[in-house]
């Protein structure tokens, strides 16, 4: 009796154990960079609480090992159902066939009540070939900051155009001030190139004309001007370099420099009076230049062609994404009110909570105006290979070492060069 | 009848899989690779021949890294020596305190290469860096000095934190060495009138000789693959001013996708390296590990 009790248990135990998983029990690999990883978790603890049935396993790395760790993990074909994106691999990673457009995934209404609801930047950063590949996990603009009390003791205005910043910066260091710009300056850093378009920008026009052919070694392109401007402040000593972002805020910090040129973010920290001993002097003005225009990035959440290939899977993957970013915008509003992250999520700037959150760094006024007017990068599958092969020229005409006709001349033709060669392909 | 000296090449299997593994088989992909256009983004892996050295050579920043590298390895490897000996020399000596400061030199050696690089960043900062701050105080500047800025400083900043990250390892090996000299030897050179630097050219040198060349050619190697601190520090820049080909090999291969470039870049390296270690072997004395016995000479 007692064996065939326990051969029973056994063939019940062992038919537990082979048999499949619930048909709804899926779990989705997701992979982020390692930012805030306790808030991301707890999000998807609340995706996972909201949405039975669906589990999120995620994988995380640290910023700068997470591009090459992506590429290997889709190359080597390792399970990724939803995945951090930033705007400037999409191209490449769209045309390599790693990730799927949400128009395959979701319904069309609710996305396109989503895409109304998209800073402009932020639409055309997850847009590749027509479709829409993501929605913002988060979104900022590159932005000009000034120190309004050094300002206003010096009885300068805050400058409209690229020339008010020379002469404010003249001014300053007649009156003393040994480099009143702080520059990012680091030619490994992506976002090198980034504010120098940014800055471009600020002057209105392209970089590139509607074929995606470089135009900026034109000297009446708005770059050309920018690289020009930048050389001659360079020339002129007015301008101190800063290798990252961190020792941006600190040197702002010290009341030595008035002008800077960074993310956002970077404001909310020169402004944080519990660490920062000048913090409430740091203000957002539009960038310098005719068109007041600036550089907009989205990093977003994309779901893989993978994924997106099953469709109990898709619709899951979708789900969570659509919980992670679309309305009624929770997980966004998050990120923005707890953490200062930016948003591609328009409604997001009259939310009460973000906007007494922000208020407290940032001029909420300004800000708007400017998301408003941001632009996308021109993102390629060749522009991370051609700006590694052009930021160093870049930074040799910046200090003198080569002129700008030469390495605007240099740069253009690196990027026709790609151009032609990715079409062949 | 079994012996142990049967079947020698089964008793080697252990070594040669290991080292055959983690050695044999990377540096035989890598060539492989450097002989193929391997672009991560893009599909095939086809066979280019010598096409990724020819690309590599005629590059625009080859020609500068190659001149950094050899003129970084040219100043760093012999400083290194240089001042790890002099530094050896000053601590085998007892005086007060000399335990605490053995231990204080050998910091830089258990530090990060990346770790060194932020700290030596933060020493050069033009606004609040040690250096400027204390020159200014000093009053011997009125201008805040560009150490990472300036394509020549920059060179020098880097060459600097190098050295300073490098010089402990040389201070062990030089401290064991001359705890191997007799004594006795150093008491006769004394008793006989020489004068300290006599000491250590005449008795000293030749005794610790075959180590200082040891550690000569072991930091022209580092030097010439350094990477990290340039990488943390610099960027390789301002432009190309402190791009070493170490750095090159990583910038073809994670910052240009192409690691069939970045493979021959470091081929070029190995060989260079190869070079380096002939040229330098080559130029010290034969009898530097010790004269041959006579073939007279009794046990």
């Amino acid at each position: 009796m007692k064996v065939h009790r326990l051969l029973a248990a056994t063939v019940l135990v062992g038919g537990l154990a082979a048999a499949p998983a619930s048909a709804q029990d899926i779990t989705l690999e997701f992979t982020v960079w390692n930012y805030s990883l306790d808030t991301i978790q707890d999000n998807a603890k609340k995706f996972e609480a909201e949405n039975p049935g669906i589990k999120v396993k995620i994988t995380d790395y640290t910023w700068p090992d997470y591009h090459d760790a992506m590429v290997l993990r889709f190359r080597g074909g390792t399970p990724t159902d939803v995945a951090y994106v930033g705007q400037d691999w999409l191209p490449a990673w769209a045309a390599a066939g790693f990730l799927a457009p949400l128009d395959d995934v979701a319904p069309a209404d609710v996305l396109s009540a989503l895409k109304a609801d998209m800073a402009p930047f932020a639409l055309s950063d997850e847009t590749y070939d027509g479709k829409i590949y993501g929605l913002p996990y988060y979104a900022d603009t590159i932005s000009f900051l000034y120190n309004k009390k050094i300002l206003e003791s010096a009885g300068i205005a805050v400058p409209q155009t690229w020339d008010d910043v020379m002469a404010a910066a003249l001014k300053l260091k007649e009156g003393g001030m040994e480099h009143p710009i702080d520059y990012e300056f680091n030619q490994e850093l992506p976002n090198f190139w980034d504010a120098f378009v940014a800055q471009a920008y600020g002057r209105g026009g392209d970089l590139f004309d509607a074929d995606k052919k470089a135009i900026f070694d034109n000297p009446d392109n708005p770059a050309y001007k920018q690289l020009e401007w930048l050389a001659e402040a360079f020339k002129k000593d007015l301008v101190q370099q800063d290798t990252h972002e961190s020792k941006i805020i600190p040197s702002m910090n010290t009341g030595k420099h008035a002008f800077t040129v960074v993310y956002n973010y970077v404001l909310a920290a020169m402004n944080n009076a519990a660490e920062q001993p000048m913090a409430g002097d740091f203000a957002l003005a539009l960038m310098p230049g005719a068109a007041h225009q600036t550089l907009g990035f989205t990093k977003f959440y994309a779901i893989t062609a993978s994924a997106a290939a099953d469709p109990a899977r898709a619709a899951a993957a979708w789900k969570f994404v659509n919980f992670m970013a679309g309305k009624p915008y929770t997980v966004a509003q998050r990120w923005a009110e707890e953490k200062g992250l930016g948003f591609g999520q328009v409604p997001l700037f009259n939310d009460p909570a973000v906007v007494a959150s922000w208020n407290k760094w940032i001029d909420m006024t300004t800000l708007k105006e400017q998301v408003a007017t941001a632009r996308g990068g021109t993102w390629t599958e060749w522009t991370s290979v051609w700006s590694a092969y052009f930021r160093p020229l870049l930074a040799k005409a910046m200090v003198g070492e080569a002129t700008v006709d030469e390495t605007m001349k240099a740069g253009a033709a690196k990027w026709n060069e790609y151009r032609e060669k990715m079409m062949k392909k | 009848m079994w012996t142990i000296g049967r079947f020698p090449a089964l008793w080697v299997l252990p070594v040669i899989l290991p080292v055959a593994v983690l050695t044999i088989y990377p540096i035989g992909y890598a060539l492989w690779t450097s002989l193929h256009q391997v672009m991560l983004l893009f599909p095939g892996e086809d066979w280019v021949g010598l096409d990724n050295y020819k690309a590599v050579v005629t590059g625009e920043y080859f020609g500068a890294a190659l001149k950094n590298s050899l003129v970084f390895t040219l100043f760093s490897a012999p400083l290194v020596v240089l001042i790890g000996t002099a530094t050896a020399m000053f601590l085998y000596r007892d005086f007060f305190g000399v335990t605490a400061l053995r231990s204080i030199i050998l910091l830089p050696w258990v530090l990060p290469g990346a770790i060194s690089a932020v700290l030596w960043t933060w020493v050069f900062h033009p606004s609040w860096g040690v250096i400027n701050s204390t020159l200014f105080k000093l009053g011997l500047i009125d201008h805040s000095i560009p150490w990472l800025s300036d394509p020549t400083l920059a060179f020098v900043s880097i060459t600097v934190a190098h050295v300073w990250t490098q010089v402990p390892f040389t201070v062990v090996l030089v401290m064991a060495a001359l705890s191997a000299i007799n004594p006795e030897t150093i008491e006769a050179a004394v008793v006989d009138g020489a004068r300290p630097f006599q000491r250590f050219a005449l008795v000293i040198f030749p005794q610790i000789k075959a180590i200082i060349v040891l550690l000569l050619v072991y930091n022209a190697l580092i030097a010439f693959t350094s990477y990290d601190l340039v990488y943390a520090m610099t960027g390789g820049g301002p432009g190309t001013a402190t791009t070493l080909l170490s750095f090159q090999i990583w910038k073809e291969s994670f910052s240009m996708y192409d690691f069939g470039a970045g493979s021959a870049v470091a081929f070029i390296v190995v060989a260079i390296s190869a070079v380096l270690i002939v040229a330098i072997t080559w130029a010290i004395p034969s009898d530097i590990f010790g004269e041959d016995e006579p073939a007279d000479a009794k046990a």
